[in-house]
């Protein structure tokens, strides 16, 4: 039976990246209203390389991405996390579990990347 | 703060009143639809964890087959046409309106485990709990909802998990169901960051609020009032699907 401090911990690191990812959404949403910037304008497209310098630039588009990554990210980094607890308690079968969702997921980017080039 | 307060996700409501409302194109207003029903499930899971409700291996053991399903889901959705996809989300809606006004019609009707403790339960029928968390996996990613619709019943009825246990499982799976696709529409160029910030901040207020509301709020009128905007969204989404 896993301690029951285990789950906690996995649920806070889950409440914190959720405020994270809020606190990023928002500077990038406030930046938008102060550049008039409707949601109906379009953004530029994703692209990873660029979110570094639209930051230091205090383009609204950086926070958003930045954001975006975070929220998208969340339940990600609980499996690997969760992957991780379970192996420093020998429970192979769920370690297995945790590192099959992280590789369906790690073909769904592959694939996604493959087919828009 | 409507889907919060009904325990429902964002998702049913979000892509409607992005695609019907501001006439974004549905594959878009899905992908946006995800970002916000991961950062609800993401909240309310962590809670769920902390407080030792969610059961973790469960939910991690299903994940794998949601995520399997979400990736067959988000790679079909840009092969079909948005008229189908309107087709099934029409579809998708009326169901949850249909199984909205007959809980409302029956209050006292409870599933099994209901009022049950998050401990001493058995897991059983692992097999239904399987094909059932793919094909929840593969509408969510279709159409941009949670798929709690699918997973709670699932995990409640035919898996003997008791009600509470199973919806805050459900969420914990949300997450990761809802992230599987995600990825393949950001990768894509479908989730618009003007767009999808607003509503996630909206839906992340919204949630919180309602939340703290539920308790002072006859829940019956709502409910009425859900089953309402549902019917009208069906019946939008079948028009825009056939016209």
């Amino acid at each position: 039976m896993r301690p029951y401090g285990f789950d906690a911990r996995i649920g806070r690191l889950m409440i914190v990246m959720t405020y994270i990812s809020v606190a990023l959404l928002v500077v990038g949403v406030v930046l938008m209203a102060v550049n008039r910037i409707s949601p109906l304008d379009g953004a530029p497209a994703f692209d990873p390389s660029l979110i570094w310098t639209d930051l230091r630039a205090a383009l609204p588009v950086g926070f958003l991405w930045l954001g975006l990554i975070a929220v998208i990210a969340t339940p990600i980094v609980r499996v690997a996390v969760s992957a991780v607890g379970f192996a420093r308690e020998g429970q192979w079968r769920m370690v297995a579990v945790g590192t099959g969702i992280l590789l369906v997921i790690a073909v769904g980017i592959a694939t996604s990347i493959a087919t828009e080039h | 703060m409507f889907g919060s307060l009904l325990g429902l996700g964002g998702g049913v409501l979000i892509v409607p009143l992005l695609t019907l409302g501001f006439g974004l194109p549905l594959r878009e207003a899905v992908g946006v639809s995800l970002v916000s029903v991961i950062m609800t499930s993401s909240a309310a899971a962590g809670v769920y964890l902390e407080r030792h409700v969610a059961n973790l291996r469960l939910g991690m053991s299903l994940e794998l087959f949601t995520a399997l399903g979400a990736l067959i889901g988000g790679s079909v959705a840009f092969l079909l046409d948005e008229r189908l996809l309107a087709l099934l989300f029409a579809g998708l809606s009326a169901y949850i309106a249909f199984s909205m006004a007959r809980r409302r019609s029956d209050p006292g009707r409870q599933p099994a485990g209901a009022e049950g403790a998050p401990d001493g339960y058995v897991v059983h029928d692992m097999g239904k709990g399987v094909i059932g968390a793919t094909f929840a996996g593969v509408i969510s990613a279709l159409l941009g909802i949670g798929g709690g619709i699918i997973k709670v019943p699932l995990m409640n009825l035919a898996m003997g998990v008791p009600l509470r246990v199973a919806t805050a499982t459900s969420n914990l799976m949300i997450g990761i169901t809802a992230s599987a696709s995600a990825v393949i529409y950001l990768l894509r160029g479908e989730i618009d960051p003007y767009v999808a910030g607003p509503t996630a901040i909206g839906v992340f207020l919204g949630a919180t609020l309602g939340s703290r509301l539920a308790p002072r709020i006859d829940l019956r009128y709502l409910r009425a009032l859900f089953v309402i905007v549902l019917i009208y969204t069906s019946i939008q989404m079948f028009l825009k699907a056939i016209g």
